[in-house]
């Protein structure tokens, strides 16, 4: 675990950072980002020491990185930028092996491990390790200086903007591509972007900064949902969640409070409470809000209801969403099952809420109009 | 077809020239490079002495390199040193310019992440930052190397030898021939020199940044690492060749000369004579440049004897007034050396090489010149052309235009034997002249008289230090036997024959000593 605890960062009078703390959490990818300027490259430096903080702690591990050896320490962090990062005068085998043939391990072990990066790259190591930087295209060169950064097999993985400088397409892939090796090595990333997208996609969690302060730092989903403050709104973009559907739960559109009846009551009483809320079914349930059925105003239609009660004409056989599903699951089920009332129950079948195509419509058409509060 | 016959005849010399040019070239460019490139790391490193350091490279690099030649011969003497430290102070800047530059343009994420993956400060000086900066370093290197094959000509002014040694011999002696010999190899050496840097310059280029298109033969990476390990073997070879060379116990001396012909034929004619006569060696520093630097050096006791001439003694070293007495001039002189500097005057060489002034014979006849009078009631309509120590001293035209009512209409200084070809195109009408030089001779023209008796007696003088009154007194004796074969004649014909008749000095003071029967 890495600790930032109030850490500081002043050139002259001008404050980088003021009071940053924060844990990165072990075996996760962690997003530093914000416009720039706001001082998530140099949070990201002092990691590695590359910058000393003013004041404050930086702990890994519990342990103070101040009192470690920095070249040790870098050593045991990899490293990757832009990819000017590689050296222009090694060859892609040089540039994978400087660290291990600096640390002096064999050689045999060293061939051994660089063919084996080459690999997790994707990258063929017969073609490229003789080759020279320049002679490979920008996503070839940020495999070559992300196999480098694994090739001493580090705990930490720093990553400052390493996608920004490639063309879409090429940094989808090697956000896919460093998405895998997460799944497989599972590092602790710290990974500096100012692209939202980017950090939505790859990132465990986030740490928005502005102006050399953290403003929020949490879940994407969070993030996305729940702005801390309308800089992180702004920075986040109004429909910034629609790009992203799976973060959009069902929790997050339905009908809070839906109506709703106990199966004893009778029919009269439940066409007139349908007819004063303007719904066309009520959702039946016992006195501990667990579902029994749905009572649809549809089959109450030429019917003989006097003395009958809700339960006579209760629709016991429904489907239900959990709250917890996306809201593409969501579609699909509505889709499949061409349903128009879909209750929200927990894994206790008590009732939660209620979906509905109005309610539907109405949360899908918040994307594309322009909301009146700020 | 004249410079061809002296490349035949004096192949030997030319070689030995240039084998010593290559190797007075080598190791001053080889220490500039040791010296620059530290201390073009360090002001990429110390910010501050950029500046200072930077300025003050600029500064000597702005110097005349003769004077900063000159400069450095009270602090080093004559010989190799001096030459060298003149190179090396001039290959410098190019240098830590380059050294300078190349390590500031490397890319500051480039160096980010060498920082960043865990190198320690040697580790990316020496692995990335030198690497990197190599080729701006080496093409720095190249423009040094190539400018001191050019400048190390001058260090035949301090006796280091040479191809320069041709060139300026040549310029004294109006000898075209040789001027070539010294000038065509130091020109093709330089070409070489700036080839092989230029294979160095591309092998250490990283090969992305190289063409690596269709290459000829000679552009191929192992054929210009072939070609580079031939070139390094030779120069190494011939430093070994030099340094093996035995340093022997046995008695020698050292004799030195200035830098004109009839130095060169007595600096010969003294060698050949002692060590005929004596056991001892005698190494020889030719062509050291003027009295004052020939004198600094038996100072310093980088040579034992040299031949001057008493006036030269008694005006500029001894500043004293203009004195025709020549007896006089010569007493005092002697007694003045030993009291000032512990140096000693042997006897007179009996030969006066005075200054006069000569006219061509047509200037003669138009104004029926005899005496420096005649010429001064006409100076007005005529164009002097004399050498710049004549202009400069007490005892010669500053002196001269006050004896004799002498204004020319222009005065226009060229130094050296150049100023004969001036008075042969009709662009000077009047020169000042040594009563015995071969020129004289050659080009047939007219001294005139000294009417007033202005001019101080020039009576050669051998000067030895110590060492020879010490351990040699025998070199005394033979000097004065010298002497008596000696005469103001004999030392125009002896110095025609070499600026006229082309002959070695060497060759022309051997067949004088042969046919007196001397040795």
């Amino acid at each position: 675990m890495i600790k930032f605890d109030k850490v500081c960062k002043a050139y002259k009078d001008k404050k980088v950072l003021q009071n940053v703390s924060f844990e990165i959490e072990d075996n996760s990818i962690t997003t530093i980002i914000g416009e720039s300027g706001c001082g998530k490259t140099t949070t990201l430096k002092m990691i590695n020491r590359l910058i000393e903080p003013t004041s404050g702690k930086i702990t890994i591990n519990d342990k103070d990185i101040k009192r470690m050896n920095p070249i040790s320490l870098r050593r045991s962090i990899g490293y990757v930028i832009q990819q000017t990062g590689l050296f222009p005068h090694m060859t892609i085998k040089e540039n994978i092996e400087l660290i291990l043939k600096i640390k002096k391990v064999n050689s045999k072990k060293i061939n051994a491990r660089t063919e084996e990066m080459m690999e997790m790259v994707g990258l063929d190591a017969d073609e490229f390790l003789n080759r020279y930087p320049s002679e490979l295209s920008g996503g070839q060169q940020q495999r070559v200086g992300i196999a480098r950064a694994f090739a001493s097999d580090p705990e930490i993985i720093l990553m400052d903007e390493p996608f920004s400088a490639l063309d879409p397409v090429t940094r989808i892939s090697l956000q896919d591509e460093l998405m895998k090796l997460q799944e497989k090595f599972s590092k602790t990333i710290i990974f500096v972007t100012h692209d939202m997208d980017e950090a939505i996609k790859i990132s465990d969690k986030i740490a928005i900064m502005d102006g050399g302060k953290l403003v929020q730092y949490d879940t994407p989903e969070m993030i996305l949902k729940h702005p801390a403050n309308d800089f992180v709104k702004n920075f986040v973009g109004k429909n910034r969640i629609w790009t992203s559907p799976n973060l959009i739960k069902v929790k997050d559109i339905m009908i809070d409070n839906p109506i709703t009846c106990k199966e004893e009551f009778s029919i009269f009483y439940c066409l007139n409470k349908m007819k004063m809320s303007r719904v066309d079914s009520l959702m039946i349930i016992d006195e501990n809000k667990k579902l029994k059925g749905i009572l649809y105003a549809s089959s109450l239609t030429n019917v003989d209801y006097e003395n009958k009660c809700a339960k006579d004409f209760i629709e016991n056989d429904f489907i239900t969403a959990k709250p917890e599903d996306s809201i593409v699951s969501l579609l699909k089920v509505i889709d499949d099952n061409k349903i128009a009332t879909l209750p929200v129950t927990d894994e206790n079948g008590i009732l939660k809420g209620l979906i509905t195509r109005s309610s539907l419509i109405t949360s899908l058409s918040q994307q594309f109009l322009e909301k009146e509060d700020k | 077809m004249e410079f061809l016959n002296y490349v035949q005849s004096n192949s030997s010399q030319i070689l030995s020239l240039l084998v010593e040019h290559i190797e007075l070239t080598v190791v001053a460019v080889a220490l500039a490079i040791v010296i620059g490139i530290p201390i073009g790391i360090l002001i990429s490193y110390v910010k501050k002495l950029g500046k200072p350091i930077l300025g003050l490279a600029n500064v000597v690099q702005a110097i005349p390199s003769m004077a900063l030649l000159g400069f450095t011969i009270p602090f080093l003497g004559i010989g190799t040193l001096p030459a060298i430290v003149m190179v090396i102070l001039y290959s410098l800047l190019p240098i830590i310019k380059n050294t300078y530059t190349g390590i500031k343009n490397i890319n500051e994420q480039t160096l980010e992440a060498a920082t960043g993956i865990g190198l320690t400060k040697w580790q990316v000086l020496t692995k990335i930052q030198i690497p990197l900066a190599l080729p701006v370093i080496m093409a720095g290197i190249r423009i040094s190397a190539v400018s001191a094959v050019g400048l190390m000509t001058l260090a035949a002014f301090v006796g280091a030898g040479g191809l320069g040694y041709l060139v300026y011999a040549g310029i004294r002696s109006v000898n075209n021939a040789q001027i070539l010999a010294g000038a065509i190899p130091a020109c093709l050496l330089a070409l070489f020199i700036d080839y092989i840097a230029g294979i160095v310059e591309n092998l250490v280029t990283p090969k992305n940044e190289r063409n690596t298109k269709k290459v000829s033969f000679f552009k191929k990476p192992i054929v210009q690492k072939i070609i580079l390990f031939i070139v390094i073997t030779s120069i190494l070879g011939m430093f070994a060749v030099s340094f093996i060379k035995p340093e022997s116990n046995e008695k020698q001396i050292t004799i030195g000369s200035m830098d004109f012909t009839e130095q060169e034929i007595l600096s010969h004619m003294i060698k050949q004579l002692i060590e005929a006569k004596t056991d001892i060696k005698v190494n020889q520093k030719l062509s050291l440049g003027s009295s004052t630097i020939v004198m600094g050096a038996i100072q310093e006791n980088d040579i034992d004897l040299y031949v001057d001439y008493t006036g030269t003694i008694y005006g500029s070293v001894l500043k004293h007034e203009p004195n025709s007495n020549v007896q006089e001039v010569y007493d005092i002189s002697k007694k003045e050396m030993k009291d000032k500097f512990n140096l000693y005057v042997l006897d007179d060489l009996n030969f006066n090489n005075t200054y006069t002034l000569a006219v061509k014979k047509e200037t003669q006849s138009k104004y029926n010149l005899k005496t420096i009078s005649d010429l001064s009631a006409v100076s007005n309509e005529l164009i002097f052309s004399p050498t710049l120590t004549f202009m400069e001293r007490n005892d010669c035209y500053i002196g001269l235009s006050k004896m004799y009512p002498i204004n020319f209409k222009e005065v226009i200084p060229i130094d050296g034997a150049p100023r004969y070809t001036a008075l042969m195109n009709d662009e000077s009408q009047v020169i000042d002249a040594y009563s015995t030089d071969g020129l004289l001779e050659k080009y047939d023209l007219v001294v005139l008289e000294d009417d007033k008796s202005f001019f101080l007696p020039y009576h050669a003088i051998p000067v030895v230090n110590e060492n020879i009154i010490n351990n040699y007194p025998e070199i005394v004796t033979v000097l004065k036997e010298l002497s008596s074969y000696l005469s103001d004649d004999v030392m125009r014909e002896l110095n025609y024959k070499v600026d006229e008749e082309r002959q070695n000095p060497d060759t022309v003071a051997h067949d004088f000593l042969v046919s007196n029967s001397l040795i």
